[in-house]
């Protein structure tokens, strides 16, 4: 079935081949729908949260090809073909153990209701693959548009510092 | 499965124990984000000498958890848990005794740890002894152990939550997905955020099912009163489908004007209730040597959870499940009992973890939804609101208006305090309640005003009344509820008096403190905070910046009054204020706080974070704001929230009081928050803030300051608009004069056009790159049209013009045109009857076209599949004869010759540039004519898009590799991505080659020959709304915290044609908009604002990105 979104674009559902977490996924789906949409609601992903759908509040963050998205507005079309890493992804596959950017925000327990958690690890992790000492005005400045009602963000900056920690000391 | 040992009253399990010797703890409350799982589990771990991952605690489920009331007043530890630590505390004392028994010993000498009964040398595993099913009454007496041999309680344990949080496992409400599973989408009326009035639940005029019946996913439109919903089998078909139902509603009467709350408020039926008489206050103010009245105004605000509510129903043939994010699982079923008219008994609320809501937010009124769908549908069905949704419909934290009349004796002793508070909240009646009508909307008074309300200072004259009064939008209990705005007021109050008797603010509150206990909090906090003794403010100034300490104190009461004390606490905070744009920093925040027995120290500190820094925000930043209607506030754009910069330091002194009971501590910091905060900023400036939030306009405005503005400029827009005026009339009079003595053009026969097999693939090849490279489908097909036969509308100075139909059908196509009559069309701007066609239709560029090539287009023409549609007429103030004149004066058909001194790339690339692709049908600026100016190529602007400069010193894109890139891609790294019509011609020259490409680059690398223009630096910002919404709504993409961000812009604003345009246009049809970025190329998307943002922010937005990025251009009026 076919209709016509606002944009005038005729929306047909087709198959989307996307690597989730080192995995190869096709769907048969509408491209038009966005990323946060699949990895919830087709691909049962449920670290990346629905938070503001304008990529205001960072709760929807996942990384694709190693580079921060806001899957709220990501169209899936536009991550066609790339890697997508999300909350998910992080631990070990084979053992479990966490990453230590979990690690570090378990320790300094860098969350409240924790809604907004998956958008501080993920961006904190964005982070530290590129500034892996960082300053806690770095850190604030990295999560600026990062919102979190609860006030935990003493904690979560507490917890990147850890996360950079264990990331210095864990095996490359 | 049989627990072997189960702690009842009542009919209410209170706790557990396995064969295994694990214990479950059941508690009616929920756990908000607080770590109250936690707490419950360290509470019962160390009653029951457990280890702590030997107990789980199971919350808020109706079906298996006691009814302890909603989660509020922070009463969950210091009332809800007690009967938990004495189920605990009756289990262990069975197990002494069982253990006793088995082992033989005496009662006085076993004792229990770790899991285990102790004699001697003896260990008997608690599992050992849980061989039954046994069931014991609760016994409240049962001995509870000394504070002082705790090991779980009042020491460190990390979240229980924490790691499924961190892994994505953890199943918040909005991860409960069931089998058969439906979704709707909520469709309220217009009258967002109201709940009083007849014309609550009688509003829906009528909707068309019909009209959406056919969309993919459609299961059903469900309406009750003003209740209406689509439901679809996935969750963004039933958005798509609720936005596309036609729905008709009556218009709602208007709002009191609530810019005004003082007005609004006070205009509004209220009942006083008076609290506390003591003395007389009339002879008491009379008393008085010095008398201040004042008065203080609390603005609405939102819970603002992160995560829009969500809830998810199982009508379960008539026995219904619904899963909810609730506060209050046990109300939330009496009403869903009220919505459907079962007992209560017969529904099941489960309720899973929401983002923290800090009060009552829509997660009640969606549970309601969701219910009435699964009813409807006898499916389980899902419902998430929107951003929007919960943040117009969620009950507002209440505006409050404190007035006060008070004063000191000769003495300086505070001797008199008359106080009248004005809340209008209530406690939230379920939405889905009254928009079906099954609750009338009277409006609804409650008492909720009188937390807090009477101040904890020895006074002898008091007169304290709080004005009972129904909402005037919907609200309900906010994080501190009435006793953060009371305390505003008292707290200020108190410190303008002891401005006025020249003495300490924390000494004065001592003079009049009798309570020793808050005493000693006030008197150790103001110590461990090097409190500064003052007994006039400071006014300390370095350069711009003014520095201030404040200090207030408070104890939480809730509870109907005269309430019960939650934790006392007390701020001292360090502002800084910059005296040119009237910021307020919070630089660091000192809190002591009192909550006797402390169960886990960590996660009170982190209650006391979340207060301060929530708190703060509200105070210095937050107001709902309202139109006529309803609330406005539909995302962080317009509300927003404090961000990780503007986090300040906070320091935590916990008073140690292991021997008192446990207090609660999820508001208590809180409370103080609004006056400490006043009160320091008096310290820095002298100036006192009596109104929240102290937004930078209204320090601005207290302290006089004038905010810099740039000079007006001249205003070049309203110029041009006379100019071209002028010149229009001059066009008409000269057409009048003249049109009639130019021949017109005779019609050329219809001939059938040559089939498609009688052309080469190479023509037809050739033809379909030329058909893309001029990208004639855009214009050439209509926004909601078949591909290519035309009727798209184009605005022009004169008029409406509308495209035709390239296709090949007889009638109304190109089906009957020879090539000569296609020829002459394109060179000449004459349509085979014969008429002139408007010079929208760019036959100036067309007319350079070499033979070949345009051959090769109508051959690829004449492929099309023929579609019969006829033209609109165009409705132009010229008419059409009167082009020949144009034609006459302005029309110079002929092909281009070569340049022998320039490169076979750089010739192709002309002809190309210049002829077929019509670059500067919109690139080069016209004359008031409508011709091409003499300026070629140096940017127009084109409908209400801004093509840039292509030459000229404004053309930013230079080498031939990065307009290559940006011809293949739409995208030059960093310096240019193209956007609007352009962004669709890029998508066409994707089928183009790249020896084209290179061709078209090589040309329009060689058109700018001036030095670049410099671009400018960004310019400073004055911190207001639009600055505020620029940071909240577009700096997450525009100025983004990642360099890589993904959705990030591509290019900075400071290179933005939108921003460097002549006019606004093309800068607000983006904001307004949105871009979105046509297949095939490398561009971005770009969400647009029409919803959230009104005209007037977004043409306010415009001119600050001119301002901000663009300070060398004149500045858009």
């Amino acid at each position: 079935m076919t209709r016509t979104d606002e944009w005038g674009a005729e929306q047909v559902t087709r198959d989307l081949a996307l690597v989730v977490n080192g995995q190869a996924v096709t769907l048969h789906v509408d491209p038009e729908r966005t990323l946060l949409d699949l990895l919830r609601d087709e691909l049962g992903l449920n670290g990346a949260k629905y938070g503001c759908g304008m990529a205001q509040c960072g709760a929807c963050t996942v990384l694709v090809d190693d580079a921060p998205a806001r899957a709220c507005v990501l169209r899936a079309a536009l991550a066609e073909g790339r890697s997508v890493t999300t909350l998910e992804g992080l631990a070990h596959p084979d053992t479990g153990a966490l990453h230590p950017v979990q690690q570090g925000f378990l320790e300094a327990e860098g969350a409240q209701c924790g809604y907004c958690l998956n958008g501080m690890v993920m961006s904190a992790l964005a982070l530290l693959r590129h500034t892996p000492d960082p300053s806690e005005d770095e850190i604030r400045d990295a999560l600026r548009h990062n919102l979190c009602r609860c006030g935990a963000q003493l904690e979560i900056i507490a917890s990147v510092k850890r996360a950079a920690q264990l990331m210095q000391s864990a095996p490359q | 499965m049989t627990a072997a040992l189960t702690i009842r009253r009542d009919g209410d399990t209170f706790l557990t124990l396995s064969a295994e010797g694990t214990a479950t703890g059941y508690n009616g409350h929920v756990d908000l984000g607080t770590g109250l799982q936690t707490a419950l589990a360290q509470i019962v771990a160390e009653e029951l000498e457990l280890p702590l991952t030997a107990v789980q605690i199971v919350l808020g489920d109706t079906a298996r958890t006691p009814d302890q009331g909603p989660t509020i007043a922070s009463e969950s530890i210091q009332i809800a848990a007690i009967p938990l630590r004495a189920a605990a505390a009756t289990a262990r004392a069975w197990l002494l005794q069982a253990g006793a028994l088995r082992l033989n010993a005496p009662l006085s000498e076993v004792r229990a740890e770790h899991g285990h009964i102790l004699w001697q040398d003896q260990r008997l595993p608690y599992a050992a002894l849980l061989t039954g099913a046994e069931t014991l009454p609760l016994d409240d007496d049962a001995p509870l152990k000394d504070p002082a041999s705790y090991s779980v309680v009042g020491h460190k344990a990390g979240r229980t939550d924490l790691p499924a949080k961190l892994t994505g496992t953890f199943d918040y409400i909005h991860d409960i997905r069931l089998p058969g599973m439906l979704h709707g989408h909520v469709i309220r009326p217009p009258y967002a955020g109201r709940d009083s009035g007849p014309f609550i639940g009688r509003s829906l005029i009528g909707y068309d099912e019909p009209a959406v019946a056919q969309m993919p996913g459609f299961v059903a439109v469900v309406q009750q009163g003003d209740f209406l919903a689509v439901v679809a089998t996935k969750a963004h078909l039933a958005q798509a489908i609720a936005e596309a139902l036609p729905v008709q509603w009556h218009q709602p009467p208007d709002l009191p004007d609530l810019s005004d709350p003082v007005a609004a408020i006070k205009d509004q039926p209220s009942s006083p209730r008076t609290l506390d008489t003591t003395g007389d206050i009339a002879s008491g103010l009379g008393e008085c040597t010095t008398r201040m009245d004042r008065r203080y105004v609390w603005p609405w605000h939102m819970h603002a959870s992160i995560g829009p509510s969500c809830a998810v129903a199982d009508w379960n043939a008539g026995a219904p499940l619904v899963w909810s994010g609730t506060q209050n699982p046990h109300m939330l079923r009496a009403d869903l009992a009220t919505l459907t008219g079962l007992a209560p008994e017969q529904i099941e609320v489960r309720r899973h973890q929401a983002a923290g809501c800090y009060g009552r937010n829509c997660a009640d009124d969606v549970a309601g939804d969701a219910l009435l769908l699964a009813r409807a549908l006898n499916r389980p069905v899902r419902v998430q609101l929107t951003r929007a949704q919960e943040n117009l419909w969620e009950p507002k934290g209440a505006a409050q208006i404190m007035e006060v009349s008070g004063g000191l004796t000769a003495t300086a002793d505070f001797h008199a305090y008359a106080y009248d508070s004005w809340y209008p909240s209530n406690r939230g009646p379920n939405l889905a309640l009254l928009l079906t009508g099954v609750i009338t909307p009277e409006p609804r008074p409650s008492d909720m005003g009188d937390r807090t309300i009477i101040p904890p200072y020895r006074i002898p004259h008091k007169r304290i009344t709080v004005h009972d009064m129904a909402p005037i939008v919907r609200a309900a209990w906010l994080r501190g509820v009435s006793a953060l705005p009371n305390t505003f007021a008292h707290e200020s109050f108190v410190d303008e008096l002891a401005a006025e008797a020249q003495e300490d603010p924390v000494a004065f509150r001592l003079r009049h403190m009798d309570d020793p206990r808050q005493a000693d909090l006030i008197a150790r906090t103001a110590e461990a905070a090097d409190w500064q003794p003052r007994t006039t403010p400071q006014l300390r100034r370095e350069g711009r910046m003014a520095y201030g300490q404040g200090f207030a104190f408070a104890t939480y009461v809730h509870g109907p009054f005269p309430g019960t004390a939650a934790a006392s606490a007390a701020w001292v905070v360090d502002v800084a204020v910059d005296m040119t744009t009237g910021e307020v920093t919070l630089s660091r925040v000192f809190v002591g706080q009192d909550q006797g027995l402390v169960i886990n120290p960590d996660h009170v500190r982190q209650q006391i974070h979340g207060n301060v820094l929530q708190t703060a925000s509200r105070t210095l930043q937050e107001s709902v704001s309202f139109d006529q209607i309803t609330v406005t506030d539909q995302s962080w754009a317009t509300y927003p929230l404090a961000t990780f910069p503007q986090t300040p330091q906070i320091e935590t002194l916990l008073i140690e009081r292991p021997n008192d009971p446990p207090l609660g501590v999820g508001e208590s910091a809180a409370v103080p928050a609004a006056a400490a905060i006043a009160n320091a900023i008096f310290d820095a400036t002298g100036v006192r803030m009596r109104e929240a939030p102290f937004t930078p306009e209204k320090m601005r405005d207290a302290l006089g300051i004038q905010p810099r503005t740039a000079a007006p400029l001249a205003l070049p827009g309203r110029k041009k608009r006379k100019t071209l005026l002028a010149t229009t009339l001059g066009l008409t009079a000269a057409l009048g004069l003249g049109a009639l003595s130019f021949p017109l053009a005779r019609a050329i026969p219809k001939t059938p056009a040559p089939a498609a097999a009688n052309f080469s693939t190479d023509t037809l090849s050739r033809g379909e790159t030329l058909f893309a490279l001029g990208n004639c489908a855009s214009c050439h097909t209509a926004p909601d049209g078949t591909a290519n036969t035309g009727g798209r509308a184009i605005q022009t100075p004169f008029g409406t013009v509308y495209s035709t139909n390239l296709t090949p059908d007889p009638d109304t196509g190109l089906g009957q045109w020879s090539f000569a009559a296609f020829a002459r069309a394109m060179r000449a701007g004459i349509s085979r009857d014969g008429h002139n066609l408007y010079p929208a239709f760019p036959y100036t560029s067309f007319a350079k076209m070499q033979e070949d090539d345009l051959f090769a287009l109508y051959a690829y023409l004449q492929t099309l599949p023929a579609v019969a549609q006829t033209t609109p007429k165009a409705e132009m103030s010229v008419p059409r004869p009167a082009l020949a004149v144009w034609n006459a004066l302005f029309h110079r058909p002929q092909t281009l010759t070569a340049d022998a001194t320039q490169s076979a790339d750089w010739n192709r690339g002309r002809i190309l540039v210049e002829s077929v692709g019509h670059c500067a049908e919109c690139h080069t600026p016209r004359t008031a004519l409508g011709a091409q100016a003499k300026t070629a190529l140096t940017g127009a602007m084109v409908q209400d898009w801004f093509a840039p400069a292509l030459a000229g010193p404004a053309a930013q894109l230079r080498s031939t590799d990065d307009i290559a890139a940006y011809l293949s891609t739409g995208v030059a790294p960093g310096r240019a991505a193209a956007s609007g019509p352009m962004a669709e011609v890029i998508a066409g020259l994707a089928t183009l080659p790249q020896g084209d490409i290179t061709a078209m680059a090589t040309y329009l690398a060689s058109l700018p020959t001036e030095a670049p223009a410099p671009l400018p630096e960004q310019a400073a910002t004055i911190p207001d709304r639009i600055d505020r919404i620029f940071t909240n709504a577009c700096a997450s993409c525009h100025e983004p915290a990642f360099p890589d961000m993904l959705t990030a812009a591509q290019i900075p604003l400071t290179r933005a044609p939108a921003v460097r345009a002549p006019s606004p246009a093309a800068a607000m049809t983006t904001i307004r908009d949105g871009l979105r970025a046509p297949t095939g190329t490398a561009l971005r998307d770009m969400p647009g604002f029409a919803a959230e943002l009104s005209e007037a922010d977004i043409a306010a937005l415009a001119r600050y990105l001119r301002a901000r990025y663009a300070p060398d251009l004149p500045a858009w009026d």
